[in-house]
């Protein structure tokens, strides 16, 4: 886990296709025994399961950031999950930028080369590590950091 | 007559969302808005009242889903699927698979007799207890008013030693030293498990569950307190000769077990002289030449016995031996030296249902032990996060006493009408005439034998065709 990243405390909501790569129990607590806090799996069995509702209330709940890792396109069990969930996180995207949220605290990835769940894990949270944490769940400290800035000004 | 032991239970919903064996995935892109949706149609009203669990990211659809399957089938663009939810795939392992995980969270949240109706869909036989059947002949002629009419099925046991007979003087008066027996109206005892999430609470739960069925909860020395020794009459401090034991405050316990190892003479003997009025059992490891040792120990005077598998029942030196045939062996053994009354048998390790305690009795044991149904009944998921440090997914140590106490007594509950369906079904009125009675049940491999031994053996590199 890179430094930035613990000291941001980011919180991970990761949702994954239950039929990519290395993603058994196994997997998944060796994952979690190295991010702790900062990592919820939930595994589900097809990426198009997924509705807006489950990544606006990861954010609202307890979550900085929330992705999806998908089967690659043309590669989905049910045919169209994967093209689904595109759609949908897009669609949750506007929805959070609308109000005022980096559109980048919720993502999707195909997984094209088929790697592991773990690697998959690995590369999302480097690419989050310029996150701060979330406001909607800390807005007292949000506030305090734009009083700051304020004054600065 | 006793009066009737019966195990009063009643639901107590979990705390956490059950995980199901399926779970919906509905897509309402494509969909052709039809006057009359098959959602709507649902006779469950699962589409009608959903929520989102966020602890858990479970929907509501999953749970009240009762697998009809008409939406599925129903829907004219194919927009609604059924799934293995991947989190119940992954529960537990292969001697505690998610069936049985499932099925006694039902029985700790209801208390009730799960029963999966339309037939059994299972395997013919299969590894170490379900390779053996019990002889139920006498279901053609049920008691008429059920498991708790009025013909009486006792489930209680003792433990220690059960004199060969009695001798008087002249006066009439007991000759011989009187013999201490504990009564306890259920075969079961309970154990702390080996793993868990397990707060004050949780101890002090499973405490007042043995005490209000009446038996006990064994449990290491170390762990009692202050609290937990208000429960003395019904616990049984473990003892381990690997640490220091020293007097305190174990007087009223009527039980303390002894650890196998080098030094359990000398410690018997010292809580002997402590507490002359406690019983000790010892507790062994359950490996292959185990016989030998029980004969010793019942030969020297012990008169409790603990026997202990591994958590998926099998020989703890040998994992591809079932515990199942060396308790025989050993019951046997004891039976032919003339000194199987001289000792109580108590088996653990591996048992996660019922039927287990009735096949472990039949097989040789008095009793029973277990540890790990009771920390399933507290929706425990055997992820054994806990052995990593790992978070528990239900927060098992948050738990109040009384929940715990309340679940674990429905587990109990069911398993004791479970019991006694099974003794009933096969005319048994007392579990302790149930000890030994391998002749009232079978077992596969020598069905297998008797059936088709004389057709000779296929050799290797053959096939039948």
């Amino acid at each position: 886990m890179s430094q930035t990243s613990k000291e941001n405390k980011i919180t991970l909501a990761l949702f994954y296709c239950q039929n990519i790569p290395e993603s058994g129990k196994q997997d998944r607590q060796s994952l979690e025994e190295e991010y702790g806090k900062s990592i919820r799996l939930f595994p589900i069995p097809c990426s198009g399961r997924l509705e807006p509702l489950h990544l606006l209330r990861a954010l609202e709940e307890f979550a900085d950031v929330a992705y999806v890792i998908t089967c690659p396109e043309g590669e989905c069990r049910y045919f169209d999950g994967n093209l689904r969930a595109k759609k949908r996180v897009q669609r949750t995207r506007e929805i959070i930028e609308s109000i005022g949220l980096e559109g980048e605290r919720i993502g999707i990835v195909m997984n094209k080369n088929s790697k592991s769940l773990a690697r998959q894990a690995h590369e999302i949270m480097e690419n989050i590590t310029h996150l701060r944490p979330s406001p909607v769940l800390s807005p007292h400290r949000a506030q305090q950091e734009k009083g700051e800035k304020r004054d600065n000004c | 007559m006793a009066s009737k032991y019966i195990i009063d239970t009643q639901a107590v919903p979990n705390r956490f969302e059950v995980l199901t064996q399926s779970g919906i995935i509905a897509w309402e892109e494509g969909c052709l808005k039809c006057p009359v949706c098959v959602k709507k149609q649902c006779v469950y009203g699962v589409y009608d009242n959903r929520d989102l669990d966020i602890r858990q990211m479970i929907d509501s659809l999953d749970n009240q889903c009762m697998n009809c399957l008409r939406c599925v089938q129903g829907c004219p663009k194919e927009l609604i699927h059924k799934s293995i939810n991947p989190e119940y795939e992954a529960l537990g392992d292969s001697h505690w698979t998610p069936y049985v995980i499932a099925k006694s969270w039902y029985q700790a949240e209801t208390g009730k007799i799960p029963v999966s109706g339309a037939g059994y869909s299972g395997p013919f036989s299969g590894p170490g207890f379900d390779s053996m059947w019990t002889d139920m002949s006498e279901i053609v002629r049920p008691t008429r008013d059920g498991i708790h009419g009025r013909e009486y099925i006792s489930t209680g046991i003792h433990l220690g030693k059960t004199p060969r007979h009695l001798t008087f003087t002249d006066s009439g008066d007991l000759d011989s030293d009187p013999s201490f027996l504990v009564d306890i109206p259920l075969p079961i005892i309970l154990r702390i498990p080996p793993f868990g999430s397990l707060g004050k609470n949780t101890i002090k739960g499973w405490a007042l569950a043995a005490k209000k069925l009446g038996t006990f909860l064994a449990l290491p020395y170390e762990m009692i307190d202050e609290e937990i020794i208000a429960f003395k009459e019904c616990l049984i401090p473990s003892i381990s000769p690997a640490q220091p034991y020293g007097d305190d405050g174990l007087g009223g316990v009527r039980l303390i077990e002894v650890l196998w190892g080098k030094n359990w003479k000398a410690i018997t003997r010292q809580i002997t002289e402590t507490h002359p009025s406690a019983m000790t059992a010892i507790r062994l490891p359950l490996v292959g030449g185990i016989k030998e040792t029980v004969l010793s120990l019942v030969n020297s005077g012990v008169s409790i016995i603990s026997l202990e598998g591994t958590s998926n029942g099998r020989l703890v030196d040998d994992n591809s031996v079932f515990m199942r045939d060396t308790i025989r062996s050993i019951h046997l053994a004891l039976v032919e030296h003339g000194i199987r009354d001289e000792v109580t048998l108590l088996v653990g390790g591996g048992l996660s249902m019922a039927e287990h305690v009735a096949k472990a009795i039949i097989c040789g044991a008095d009793g029973v032990v277990i540890d790990l149904p009771i920390l399933i009944a507290l929706e425990c998921r055997m992820c054994r996060r806990c052995t990593k440090e790992l978070p528990c997914p239900v927060e098992i140590d948050q738990a109040a006493s009384s929940w715990v106490a309340s679940r674990t007594i429905n587990l109990l509950g069911a398993w004791h009408n479970q019991i006694l369906e099974i003794m009933g079904a096969m005319g048994i009125r007392d579990v302790r005439r149930l000890r030994g009675e391998a002749g009232r049940a079978m077992f596969f491999e020598d069905l297998d034998r008797n059936t088709f031994g004389s057709l000779g053996e296929v050799q290797e590199g053959y096939e039948l065709e």
